[in-house]
């Protein structure tokens, strides 16, 4: 990783995406994207590149926690060409108005682990808790997201 | 709008401002040109390369990074001046680049002899001789011939116009068939 243009070109894609279906927003998703990533290009040289991806799932977490607003315009989710397959048997713009039902921390988990397709122990770096933290969101968000399309 | 549609947006906002907060400070794109794609790269003092081809830039973004660090991002629209002007040359209407260039990252020997490039005109050619005089260093014609061959920013600094002192084309790293055509551009025939 050499400089910021590669860092975009290997994760600029699902942390855009990641991003939308955090808020739902595309102006509030292209500023968690521009945060992240001016975060990211500040601190690029104490970075280890063996846990990028991780590192800037959790700067884009932490930084949608920070600013939790919202605007009017909507991005319907089920126009999105996706990144990540379908989960589950669940389509994505099926669960995305459950995805937004959820609490923050559930939120976060489920796209990470469900959508995204993070492992259990990358979704506990990016959200800084336990994997076991991580495992109980995900199942509690996996409940929830399955009853409200039940 | 599809999902990368935004993200091209996004990205080109994320870049001007990274580079207007100084948190990046290298421009990059590719241009189509009539000698191909050209890779391009615009530093805080002005043009830092104009590569021949879209791929194998690396050692120009090497000497970059080394000089500025790897806050390097792909920034369309900073340099449309930079397209604007080579557009303008390739179309015949323009016969004098206004752009700065920036030849800080060379060894002082490189610039005195690209600086003495960049002053010949449009439309005339010089012997490598010639610009080693010019550059202080008569003697230096092979050396000379090495730098022109390593010049980071070909058609702003003009390295087609020098030829052999029998007025044969000698080399040029982006080919012959392109230094021919540029001279060709300029009224000369090659």
């Amino acid at each position: 990783m050499r400089t910021f243009d590669d860092l975009l070109a290997a994760h600029g894609r699902e942390i855009f995406a990641y991003a939308l279906r955090l808020t739902g927003d595309r102006d509030d998703a292209d500023d968690l994207f521009q945060e992240t990533f001016l975060a990211a290009f500040r601190a690029f040289g104490s970075v280890r590149d063996d846990n990028l991806r991780a590192w800037l799932y959790r700067i884009a977490t932490n930084k949608a926690t920070d600013a939790r607003r919202r605007q009017a315009r909507r991005v319907r989710l089920d126009d999105l060409e996706l990144v990540a397959p379908d989960r589950d048997g669940v389509t994505t713009a099926d669960i995305a108005a459950a995805i937004r039902a959820l609490p923050p921390h559930e939120r976060a988990a489920f796209v990470l682990r469900r959508v995204q397709d993070l492992s259990y122990s990358e979704v506990a770096e990016a959200l800084s808790c336990s994997e076991d933290a991580a495992r109980k969101r995900v199942s509690e968000a996996t409940k929830k997201v399955k009853e409200a399309l039940a | 709008m599809t999902l990368d549609a935004m993200l091209a947006e996004s990205r080109e906002r994320l870049a001007s401002r990274a580079i207007a907060e100084g948190v990046a400070r290298v421009a990059v794109d590719v241009m189509d040109s009539p000698l191909g794609p050209l890779w391009l790269a615009l530093g805080p003092r002005g043009v830092l390369a104009i590569h021949y081809g879209a791929s194998g830039y690396e050692g120009d973004l090497r000497r970059i990074v080394a000089r500025y660090g790897p806050g390097v991002l792909r920034a369309p629209k900073r340099l449309d001046e930079v397209k604007r002007e080579l557009d303008e040359y390739f179309a015949g209407k323009r016969t004098r680049f206004e752009l700065s260039v920036d030849l800080s990252a060379l060894t002082p020997f490189q610039r005195r002899i690209l600086a003495a490039t960049k002053r010949v005109p449009f439309g005339t050619v010089r012997s490598y001789r010639e610009i080693a005089t010019r550059a202080g260093m008569p003697t230096a014609s092979r050396a000379t011939g090495n730098a022109l061959g390593a010049n980071p920013i070909p058609i702003v600094v003009p390295c087609h116009r020098i030829v052999g002192s029998d007025g044969s084309l000698h080399g040029y790293a982006g080919g012959l068939d392109r230094k021919r055509w540029l001279l060709r551009l300029e009224g000369i025939p090659g």
